[in-house]
C-alpha cells in the first residue's frame, strides 16, 4: 500500500530514496551507509505511482540518491521518471529483480505459466512450447510475454 | 587613438573570424573595463552558447575573454578585461582600446555551456569570473529557465553588479553578493544543500576558489556531472605537478617537471610540435593521447572533447595520471 504523496519525507531531503516495486521486499535493499533513508513501495510503475515518485523527488534536493528495486520494466519506467526530474544516471542505482517467481504469458495458447527458475526460458504449462521470456512486461496481465523459443528452427 | 586600430597581420588563431569595430568602452571598476564590439557595417553577429569566449587579437598576440551577453542573435559582442599588471601585455593593450578601433576576433567558442537537462542553475562567481556567469544568468532570464547567483567581489569593486541586480526576477530568482570570505562560506554551504534536484552548478573565478567550491559541492553529494567550471587564461595557470610522458612510436620516456610545459619538454627533446599561441587558445599544439587522463587547462577543446581524453593541448595541459602515453 503506497504511502500518501511525499508523506514523511522531510522537506529538503538529501539522503537515499529507496523504491521497491512488486513483490520486492524492502529488506532486500542495500544498507545506505548511515545516510538518511526514505522508503517507498509500489505494486508496479503505474502513471499514479510514477507521479507520486516525481512529487517525492521534486521535494528533495541535490545530493539525493535513488535506489530502484523490482521487475526490470517497473524500475526502468521509474528511472525515466527520475531523469525527467533532473536526476543523473550516476545518482540512480537499478536493482533489477531477476529472481523469484514470474508470470509468463504464452501468446500461442493464452495460458499464464509461473516461472520459478529465473532462467531465460520456461516451458508453457498450457501447450508445452518452450518460451523465451521477453523483457516486455504487460501491466494488464501482470506477466512477461513469452515467445516460442525455437520458432526459427521449427519453421 | 587609432594607432593600434588595424593590426598589421591577422593572427592564425583569429583567421577566418570577424573584423569588428569597438562601439563602447566603459570602466567597470578601477581595473576592469568592458569593451563592446559590433560589425562595422552593423547587423547580426553569429549567435553563441552562454559561457562562450571570444579570442581577440591585440597587436601581434591573442587572448581569450568571456562574452557577457546571452548569445542569442547578438548585434554586438561584449567582453570585460581585467588589467593584469605583469601579464603578457594583452590586458594593457585591451585597456587602451577606444571607440572606433578595429579588432580581429575569432568566432565565439563554447566550453562552459549550460547543461540542457538542468532544471535550475546555481551560478557562483568570484571577481572577473562574473563575465561568463553573467552570460549564463542573462540566458536563463531569456530562455524561461531559472538561476540563483552568488557573486564574491571586493567591497565597491564588483564589475557588472548593476546589470546582475537588474536581471533579478522570475529568471534570476536570487542574487547574493559576498564581500568577505566568511559570509561566502556560509552562503555557499547553505546554497549547496538547498538546491532543487535538477540543479547544475557553474563556477568561475581564480583556480583555488573554484577548487574549493567544487570540493565542497562534492562533499555535499553533488555528482561530477552537475559541476561545471571555467578556468581563466594562461595568467592563472599554476606550475602543476610533474609527470611522465611515454611516446609510443619512438618508445621514449620523458619527465615533465613542474613549471615546464609538455610542449617545452617535447621541444627540448627534439620533437617539433606545431604551435602558435602557447596558451591554450589556438588549438595548434594538439596531441593524440593513447593512455592516461590529461589535466585539461586549455580554452580550445569543448567539454565533450576534454571528457573523451584522447586529445590534449600540449602548451598548457598536464596530466592527472603519473604517466601519459602519446601517439608520437
Ligand atoms: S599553441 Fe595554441 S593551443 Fe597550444
Amino acid at each position: 500500500m503506497p504511502p500518501a504523496a511525499g508523506n514523511g519525507l522531510e522537506p529538503g531531503f538529501r539522503g537515499v530514496i529507496c523504491v521497491s516495486f512488486g513483490s520486492s521486499d524492502d529488506t532486500a535493499l542495500p544498507d545506505t551507509n548511515g545516510q538518511p533513508r526514505y522508503d517507498l513501495h509500489f505494486e508496479s510503475a503505474t502513471a499514479e505511482s510514477l507521479s507520486e515518485l516525481k512529487s517525492v523527488l521534486s521535494g528533495s534536493r541535490v545530493g539525493v540518491r535513488l535506489i530502484l528495486a523490482g521487475p526490470p520494466t517497473d524500475i526502468r519506467a521509474a528511472a525515466a521518471a527520475a531523469a525527467d526530474c533532473g536526476l543523473l544516471g550516476e545518482e540512480v542505482t537499478l536493482l533489477p529483480q531477476e529472481t523469484g517467481p514470474r508470470f509468463v504469458y504464452c501468446p500461442h495458447c493464452l495460458t499464464t505459466t509461473v516461472d520459478e527458475a529465473a532462467g531465460t526460458e520456461v516451458k508453457c504449462q498450457g501447450c508445452a512450447t518452450t518460451l523465451t521470456i521477453a523483457d516486455h512486461f504487460s501491466r494488464r496481465r501482470g506477466a512477461y510475454l513469452g515467445y516460442s523459443a525455437h520458432a526459427e528452427e521449427a519453421a | 587613438m587609432t594607432a593600434i586600430a588595424l593590426q598589421p597581420r591577422v593572427h592564425p588563431a583569429v583567421e577566418g573570424g570577424l573584423q569588428l569595430e569597438v562601439t563602447n568602452v566603459s570602466r567597470e571598476t578601477e581595473s576592469i573595463v568592458s569593451i563592446t564590439m559590433a560589425a562595422p557595417e552593423g547587423g547580426r553577429l553569429p549567435s553563441y552558447v552562454p559561457g562562450s569566449h571570444l579570442v581577440v587579437q591585440w597587436g601581434n598576440g591573442v587572448n581569450a575573454y568571456s562574452l557577457t551577453g546571452s548569445g542569442n542573435a547578438p548585434s554586438e559582442y561584449s567582453i570585460s578585461v581585467l588589467r593584469v599588471g605583469e601579464g603578457a601585455g594583452g590586458s594593457l593593450a585591451m585597456h587602451r582600446l577606444c571607440v572606433g578601433d578595429r579588432v580581429y576576433v575569432a568566432r565565439p567558442r563554447s566550453a562552459f555551456a549550460p547543461a540542457s537537462t538542468a532544471t535550475h542553475h546555481l551560478l557562483v562567481a568570484a571577481g572577473i569570473g562574473i563575465t561568463p556567469v553573467l552570460s549564463h544568468a542573462r540566458a536563463a532570464v531569456e530562455r524561461d529557465s531559472t538561476a540563483t547567483m552568488i557573486y564574491v567581489h571586493r567591497p565597491d569593486a564588483g564589475a557588472h553588479v548593476a546589470e546582475a541586480r537588474e536581471l533579478l526576477g522570475p529568471g534570476l530568482i536570487a542574487l547574493v553578493e559576498c564581500t568577505d570570505r566568511g559570509s561566502f562560506q556560509n552562503v555557499l554551504a547553505e546554497a549547496l544543500i538547498t538546491q532543487p534536484v535538477g540543479t547544475h552548478l557553474y563556477v568561475c573565478g581564480p583556480v583555488v576558489f573554484m577548487d574549493a567550491v567544487l570540493e565542497e559541492a562534492r562533499g555535499h553529494g553533488w555528482s561530477s556531472a552537475r559541476l561545471h567550471s571555467e578556468a581563466f587564461g594562461a595568467a592563472e595557470l599554476d606550475a602543476g605537478e610533474p609527470f611522465t610522458v611515454h611516446l609510443a612510436r619512438s618508445g621514449v620516456r620523458l619527465e615533465v617537471p613542474a613549471g615546464v610545459s609538455l610542449l617545452e619538454t617535447l621541444e627540448t627533446a627534439g620533437q617539433s610540435i606545431p604551435n602558435m599561441c602557447r596558451k591554450g587558445i589556438c588549438g595548434e599544439c594538439v596531441l593524440p593521447v593513447l593512455r592516461g587522463a590529461p589535466q585539461h587547462r586549455d580554452l580550445y577543446l569543448s567539454e565533450q572533447e576534454k571528457a573523451a581524453n584522447n586529445t590534449m593541448m600540449s602548451c598548457v595541459s598536464r596530466s592527472n595520471d603519473p604517466e601519459l602515453e602519446l601517439d608520437l
